[in-house]
Parts: structure tokens; sequence; C-alpha cells
């Protein structure tokens, strides 16, 4: 019976226009949103390529030069893409795309896409991952509104009933009808963007695994769209009050919820302006050593404290050059400062992200979210991984300087100058994101909220409709 | 058989349904006349399962109806008065659909053979349903029956709406199923069509079976007579 069902419900189905035509609708959507982000994206991607080897090239031909200059001259950190970010773009927009690393400040990352484009931008892009989280659900609405109603409006109810037919068989066999072509579909649009990503030059690591990952997500937001749209019909009797309701736990679940999450977390948690933050570093860094400064406080304590050390009477006696040690010392003060501010920036980030994550029970929307940009390594959290790799590697590179300037000059030789080979003894900035085992940890609870959905939703079909 | 043991429906405190009795053996087919809320379909309806009633027992080939909802399904076919079909799937297709949810999945070649047994052209058995006429539908609620091969037919009022022709074709077809010994009852207000294809006629008032008769020792005049002195219709039963 769920065979004849499914079957029944397929032909159907494929034999309504409508449903051609919003099938179509969706399909092209889905081939045109990958088509420009594969545009977009190959773009980008060269113009990263091109402008790492450059800022590299920069960097090791800056010939013979005082390291500290070198510290001043800085390099930029590139935010390398991935393939998954072609499926879902995430925060990528607004996060910017490379940070430039110098001496004695932290920045963030710059050259946003968002920041270049124009008001039309708006009214937002038609992108793979607006395609699979707003409207494959609204075609399921489409798919399914009238899945019961209209066996009550056309009278086959009547004699689907006197045939003694199974509620929840007859519900599967409509679930199966509206699931599989949802299925399919999606797992052919996944397997052509797995082909067409392993194939990309230059577009980092592509792993199946994390598409294969990224295709179960979707596949479980789209079973908890199909069982609410069902149980909605199940439970109305009329098909326009049931495409209404469907309608509106769309807008619910896709529009209102997030938004309002986003107000309330931000409310909740609201992050420093950006002259607070600004004000609060510059603050801390008044009490703590200047390196460029050997008449601040600070710095004549740790010249005395030094001197004592190496028993010697004046920073001349030294064997290392003070000056550039002053300054190590002042840098490595200055990222404990921007370490801890940037530490309370997280600190609310991750409250948000909980705050989220609780709303996330009103929405089925925002699990599938998180956990499709955190797959796709565009979210806020891999940016922020991004973000320290950087501030890493820049204390790592400001100790490379300051030590090569230490070791290689005296105290007050300011015209020491580093010969050319230096620079390509630092290596260059590199960055892996999150491994996927790492990705699935941290959002263990988007995992377990999205299975909740499933199974409530699951519940409320079968459980709650033991007659039509 | 379909056997009713004081069958009784009440909504609140009216009264639908009065300890009604019925007793309709295998080849016989019972018409049941009544004005619009004789309490017709709610006989049908109990039947059927669709409702519970309040007091009383319905059996269908003596299982009864409501300890054994599922089982009676299986023994029975019904044809409501407006017999509606998938429009966007065909004759066939229906059929192997409606009979297949039954558990009686068939060849296309059997469903089409019913559907030539119910008296639909071949040329409509692969059209879609939406391009039938009311007539050709309740043929396929024949060739369901058949295909089922149910020992009851409950019919609610399925001649209502057809020209003298298919409803004539559609007597004979129940005259047939008849003859192979299922049980029918058939709701209708139809004297005329009762009288030429009844073995039984019941008339119905208020929730109460008024009077019964036996077909062939009746005629048309005095079964127009008895329903309309039944309906206090006085004036015109002359």
């Amino acid at each position: 019976m769920i065979q004849n069902t499914f079957k029944k419900e397929l032909k159907e189905l494929s034999r309504d226009g409508r449903v051609r035509i919003s099938f179509l609708l969706v399909i092209l959507l889905m081939a045109v949103a990958t088509w420009i982000s594969k545009n977009q994206y190959s773009a980008t991607n060269e113009q990263y390529k091109e402008a790492e080897t450059a800022e590299r090239h920069i960097w090791e031909g800056q010939g013979e030069k005082n390291p500290h200059s070198a510290a001043h001259y800085g390099t930029y950190a590139f935010k390398p893409k991935y393939p998954l970010s072609l499926i879902d773009h995430g925060v990528d927009k607004f996060t910017g795309t490379s940070i430039f690393l110098e001496a004695h400040k932290r920045n963030e990352a710059q050259f946003s896409k968002a920041a270049d484009q124009t008001g039309l931008a708006r009214f937002g892009d038609l992108t793979p991952d607006f395609v699979l989280l707003f409207i494959l659900p609204l075609l399921i609405v489409f798919l399914g509104y009238n899945a019961f109603t209209k066996e009550r409006e056309m009278g086959t109810l009547v004699l689907l009933k006197s045939q003694g037919t199974s509620v929840w068989k007859l519900i599967l066999g409509k679930w199966l009808a509206i699931f599989a072509p949802v299925f399919i579909s999606l797992f052919l649009l996944f397997v052509v963007a797995g082909i067409v990503l392993s194939n990309l030059k230059d577009f980092g690591i592509f792993s199946w695994e994390s598409l294969g990952v990224l295709f179960l997500v979707y596949i479980g937001y789209y079973i908890i769209f199909i069982n609410l749209v069902l149980f909605i019909s199940s439970k109305v009797k009329k098909s326009g009050i049931s495409l209404v309701l469907s309608l509106s736990a769309w807008i619910l679940a896709c529009l209102a919820v997030p938004k309002a999450a986003s107000n309330i977390a931000e409310s909740q948690y609201p992050y420093p302006t950006r002259q607070e933050f600004a004000a609060s570093i510059n603050k801390d860094q008044k009490n703590g050593i200047d390196g460029h400064d050997p008449w601040n406080k600070q710095a004549k304590l740790l010249e005395n404290k030094v001197l004592k050390e190496h028993n010697v009477d004046s920073l001349e006696q030294l064997p290392f050059n003070f000056d550039a040690y002053r300054m190590q010392k002042g840098e490595e003060h200055t990222a404990e400062i921007y370490f801890k501010h940037y530490n309370h920036l997280k600190t609310q980030f991750e409250q948000q992200s909980s705050l989220y994550r609780n709303l996330a029970v009103l929405s089925p929307f925002l699990p599938a979210r998180f956990m499709s940009m955190a797959i796709a390594n565009t979210d806020y959290a891999t940016h922020w991984d991004f973000a320290d790799a950087a501030e890493i590697y820049r204390v790592e590179l400001q100790a490379f300087l300051n030590g090569n300037f230490a070791e290689n000059s005296t105290y007050g030789e300011w015209s020491y100058r580093a010969d050319e080979s230096t620079w390509k003894n630092m290596p260059a900035f590199e960055y892996d994101p999150p491994e996927l085992s790492e990705t699935l940890g941290r959002n263990t609870s988007n995992l377990v909220v999205l299975m909740v959905w499933i199974l409530v939703s699951f519940s409320l079909l079968f459980f709650t409709t033991k007659k039509l | 058989m379909i056997t009713t043991d004081n069958l009784t429906k009440k909504y609140g405190e009216t009264l639908v349904l009065d300890n009604l009795n019925l007793n309709i053996k295998a080849g016989h087919i019972y018409c049941l006349l009544g004005a619009n809320g004789a309490g017709k379909t709610t006989t049908i309806n109990l039947l059927l399962g669709f409702i519970k009633p309040t007091s009383g027992s319905a059996f269908i080939n003596g299982l009864a109806v409501s300890e054994n909802p599922k089982m009676t399904k299986k023994h029975l076919a019904y044809i409501p008065e407006n017999l509606m079909l998938y429009p966007n799937l065909s004759a066939v297709e229906n059929l192997h659909y409606f009979s297949g949810i039954g558990g009686n999945n068939l060849e296309k070649a059997q469903l089409e053979a019913y559907l030539e047994e119910a008296g639909l052209q071949a040329s409509a058995y692969h059209q879609r349903i939406s391009t039938f006429s009311k007539g050709m539908r309740q043929k396929v609620g024949i060739a369901l029956a058949l295909a089922k091969n149910a020992g009851v037919l409950l019919l609610d009022e399925p001649t209502s709406g057809l020209d003298p022709k298919a409803s004539n074709e559609f007597g004979l077809l129940l005259q047939k199923l008849g003859n192979k010994g299922v049980a029918i009852l058939m709701a209708t207000h139809d004297l005329f069509r009762a009288k030429e294809i009844a073995t039984h006629i019941g008339i119905m008032k208020n929730g109460q079976l008024k009077q019964e008769f036996v077909a062939d020792k009746i005629t048309l005049a005095e079964l127009e007579h008895a329903y309309l002195q039944t309906m206090d219709y006085k004036e015109l039963a002359v």
C-alpha cells in the first residue's frame, strides 16, 4: 500500500503542470546560482592567488633593511577560499578577505565583498545556499500543502477510507512521494557540485566527506519541512488554509525567527563599538611597556632587570641589542592586550552563538544554517580561527624580526641592515581550516537540535494523525 | 451478507437511526428508500465503520463492523453518490491504485477486463478521469467492486444525476453483481430504478424502517403509493 500510494502520488505530481514548472524553476535557479558562484569564486580565487604570490614576492624582495622597518612595512595574511564555500557563502561576504600584519598592532580583516558593493546589494545575492535554505523548503510547501486536503476536497478520501486504508501507510506513501524527488534532485545537484568542485584548479582541498555531511544536513532540514507541511495538510480541511499555514510556518522558520534571534542575541550580548574597543586597548597599552620609548616606566624597569640578570652596568655590555629586546617585550605585551580584548569579543560571540543555538528550537533553519556554514568553512567560528592564526603568525613574525635585530646588532645600532636573504627565512603564512570532525564537534548542539526537530516533526506527523 | 441488529445512532439528543434491523443475504439487492434525513446515509456510514453506533451492531459477512473495522472493509465495496477518483490518473491507474491499497495488486490486463465487465468502453481505459462523465466514473466504481471480489456492495444514491440510459446500464450491472452472489444495499430516491433492480425494498422515515417489501410482490404503483403514504404525502397517494 505504501508503494501504491508512493507511485500514485508521484504520477499525480509529475502530471501537475504547476509542480513541473516549480521544479524546473528551482533547478534553473540552482544552476544559475551555482554558475554565478563558480564565476565569482574563480575570479576571487585567482585574485587571491595573485595577491598572495605578489605579496610574498614583495616581502622576500625587500632587500637590505632594518628588521624593525620590515616589521612596520608589514605583510598580508590572505584568507583562503574553500571548495564548499561555493555552495554556502556564509558570512564570507562580510568578514573581509585579508589581514594586514604589522608591528605593535593587531588589525582586523579588511576588503570585504559587502564593503565593495553598491546599495543594490540590499536585495541580496542569488547563491546556492539561498536556493537550498529558502527556495527548496518553499517548493516542499507547494508540493505537500494539499497532500491530504485534496483527498478531502476531491472526495477520494471517502473511497480510500472504505478500502480500509491504514492511515500511517497512507502518510508514509505520501511522505515518500515528496521526499523522493527532493532527495534525488539534491543528490544529483550535490554529485554534480562535487565533480565540479573536485576539478576546480587552486580551489583548496576538496572533501567528499564534508560534501556528504552537508548533503545529510540539508536532507534533515527538508525532512522537517516535509513533516510539518504534511502535518498541517492532515489537520486542516481546506487546501487554501493549509497553504496559508504552511507558508506561515516557512516565513516563521526561515525569515522571522532568524531575524528575531539575531536581534535578541545582539541586544543580550552586544559587541563594544569600534571606538570603545580601541579606547580600552589604548588604555591597557599605556599601563604597559612601550617598545619604542626607552624612558617609559616599564621599559626602565625591564632595563634594570636585564642589566641585573646579565650582571653588567650598561646596555652596551649586553650580548644583544637591548633596543630590539625591548621592542620584542613591548610586542609581547601588546599581543597579550590584544589577546585579552579579542577574547572578550570571542566570549560575546560565544554567548551570542549559544543564544542562537537555544533559539534554534523555534526554527530548524538556524541549526541547518549554522551547520551548513560550519561545514563549508564560511562561519564566524572559522573566521575567528583564521584571525587567531594570523595573529599567532604576526607575533611569530615580530619575534623573528626582533630576534634578528637583537642578535645581529648592538645597543643603539639602528643602522643595522638585515641582508636580503633574511626575509625568506620566515615561512609564508599558511592557514588550514578546522577538520570536519572538529567542526562537527563544535556544532554538536546544532546537530542535536536538528535531530530533535526531525524526531519531533516525525512524531507530530505519525503519532498525532490517527484518522483523516 | 449485511446484517444490522437494533442499530441506533444519536447525535446528542437527536435520534437519526432508530433500532434498524436489516438482513440482506448474498445475491439480494436491497434498496433503501426515503426522503433526505431519513437515515439512509447514516446506515451506510455505520456499515462502513465511518461512524460508531450509539447502540446495536452492524455486521458484514458475520463480522461486527465496530470490532473488525479493517477486516470488514476487505469484504465490501462502496460507491458514493458522486464517486470521485483522481482526475490526473486514467481509469486503469485509478483502479490499480484503489485495488492495490486494498491489498490486491492486479495486472493491466486484469484491470482492463474488470473495466470491460463494468461496461466501460475500451477507448476510455487509459483516458484521464478528468474527462469522464459521472456514469463512467460509477462504472469504474463497479469495476473496483469486481476487482476487489467484494461480497458486499454499499451504494449511496449512485444513480442520482445519471441520464436514463446510464441509469439503466448501471442497474443492469448491479443485477449482474447480485446474480454473482454479492449482497447489495443501495440507498436511493429513485423508486422506478429500485423496483427494476431490487429483490427487496425498504422505506425509511425519521431513522426508522417503516415498511419492507419483496420487490416481486409489489407493483411500481403500489410501491409509490406506500412511499407517499409513509412520507405523509396522503393527498398525492391516490
